[in-house]
């Protein structure tokens, strides 16, 4: 069994109840033992960041510093916001001991930093220490049938010199996640196109365009549902869904799933346990795809001639 | 440097740089920015035109434009900037600079989105942790617009998407005393 810090979040006990919920599922059927940070506190997520310099490092530093205390090396994180804040803090501290000396005084605990724990998206902890075949190998339900546009939003792969995961233009990482479940991952050009973020209280218009058009752009790559990593995206997608369809006149009805509660359903794990009803957007039409695998569409025969021109060209 | 018209010293370039590590001058006007940004077409000014007033020392109006703070810091931007600059620092760093120097926007939106961080933190210092209902119950109030979102209330309350109690850590304590070191640290820095 191999032992993970785990950092939930303040969503993770609030909005996005269900990712942590079957995120623990799915860790303890992969064999993961989570050891959470005692006493967590909130990470400052947008705010402490855009208003103040030093408050957006002390508020992850402490968790960090916390996490050393911890039997592993390895700190994962449920919401993509907090990921950000603590991999940047921790890849400024690394880099900068001046600025990581400053920071520390405003630590009035027992501990100072030290960066000995490296700091993971939940995302990237599944894709990369435990990977896809090991999650293929634990699959009883094949989700075969479904058809699934991964969203990661901003935070999960950007910027690069902060998170070296994934590509920031295209990743792939759940798109092989929801693959290896049996599902089929759809060519969707919005995956990491903003949602809007914070502004979904502060300036809901703007998150209504901008969540609008990635709806838009998931059904049109065919899919029957979207799969997230994040809260945030998760609650300006479904949530706010019903406001976006009024602003824009299109109905959409696509729900958006957590990619945790997709691995559960696959793993076996019966569905009354999963909190759909949770959701918004009803599930049960993405749902009944499952099972119902479209034929592959016929290649094109090419004639006798096609070949023969083809072959003189080359 | 380019000066272009401008007479007296140009303060406000490097201490954007010094603020935010990005070399503003690097830019060379190309645009990627503009046609990247998610919400460029909401600002007064798209990260262009930002990065060009900031290199003409344009402080005041550079503050009053509701760019730096409408960039959501997705970092689209800086990942397919030829020249590499960190453009997402850069609007950090304005905004940072207008809150040193007590600059108060009149545009409501710009209030808004600095009342709902405002809150945000406060949240944090009582509690350790953010407190959705009573932060969102908040922003209505200090915004007047206590009926925002209220539709959305029965079903997010109802399905448990918005619980109506809240976590408070235990050493919530720690945190206050961290708010006023920080605080401190922030007057205190050259």
């Amino acid at each position: 069994m191999k032992k993970l810090t785990y950092f939930p979040g303040c969503s993770a006990h609030g909005t996005s109840e269900e990712f942590d919920s079957t995120l623990k599922m799915v860790l303890k059927t992969l064999d993961v033992e989570l050891e959470d940070i005692p006493d967590w506190n909130c990470c400052g997520a947008t705010s402490a960041h855009v208003m103040t310099e030093n408050l957006a490092y002390a508020l992850p530093m402490r968790n960090l510093v916390l996490a050393e205390k911890l039997d592993s090396k390895t700190m994962g994180i449920a919401c993509a916001s907090c990921y950000q804040r603590m991999k940047v803090t921790k890849v400024h501290m690394d880099e900068q001991p001046v600025l990581a000396e400053k920071i520390n005084s405003t630590i009035v605990e027992d501990g100072k930093y030290h960066g000995t724990v490296d700091v993971k998206s939940m995302l990237q902890y599944c894709y990369e220490d435990i990977g896809v075949d090991v999650i293929r190998s634990k699959v009883t339900k094949s989700l075969a049938g479904m058809k699934l546009a991964c969203y990661y939003g901003c935070l999960l792969t950007r910027p690069v010199k902060i998170t070296q995961f994934d590509s920031p233009e295209y990743p792939i990482s759940m798109d092989r996640i929801v693959e290896a479940l049996g599902a089929k991952a759809t060519d969707f050009d919005y995956k990491t196109e903003c949602c809007g973020a914070s502004f979904s209280i502060s300036n809901t218009d703007i998150v209504l365009e901008l969540s609008g058009k990635i709806l838009e752009m998931a059904l049109e790559s065919g899919a029957h549902a979207i799969v997230v990593a994040c809260p945030l995206c998760q609650s300006n997608l479904d949530m706010r869904q019903p406001d976006i369809e009024k602003k824009s006149g299109k109905k959409y009805n696509i729900p958006v799933f957590y990619f945790t509660q997709l691995m559960a359903l696959a793993f076996g794990y019966p569905q009354d346990q999963l909190k759909f009803p949770k959701h918004i957007i009803p599930v049960d039409e993405a749902l009944s795809y499952i099972g119902k695998i479209e034929p592959e569409p016929e290649k094109v025969k090419r004639t006798k001639k096609a070949v023969e021109a083809e072959s003189e060209v080359e | 440097m380019i000066t272009l018209g401008v007479k007296e010293k140009n303060t406000f370039l490097p201490a954007v740089n010094k603020k935010s590590g990005a070399n503003v001058l690097e830019c060379y006007q190309c645009g990627k920015c503009v046609g990247t940004c998610p919400v460029s077409g909401f600002m007064d000014f798209p990260p262009r035109e930002i990065m060009q007033m900031i290199k003409l020392g344009l402080k005041e109006e550079v503050f009053m434009a509701n760019s730096s703070w409408f960039c959501l810091t997705c970092s689209a931007c800086s990942g397919r900037c030829p020249r590499e600059i960190d453009i997402p620092a850069v609007m950090e760093a304005i905004r940072h600079i207008s809150i040193e120097e007590k600059y108060k926007s009149n545009n409501k939106k710009v209030r808004d989105i600095q009342k709902f961080h405002e809150i945000f933190l406060q949240m944090i210092k009582l509690y350790g942790r953010n407190y959705e209902l009573r932060m969102m119950a908040e922003f209505n109030i200090r915004t007047r617009n206590l009926f925002k979102d209220m539709h959305l209330a029965p079903k997010a309350i109802l399905k448990g998407k918005i619980t109506l109690g809240h976590e408070k850590m235990k050493s919530a304590k720690a945190i206050q005393k961290m708010y006023k070191i920080a605080e401190k640290l922030e007057k205190t820095k050259s």
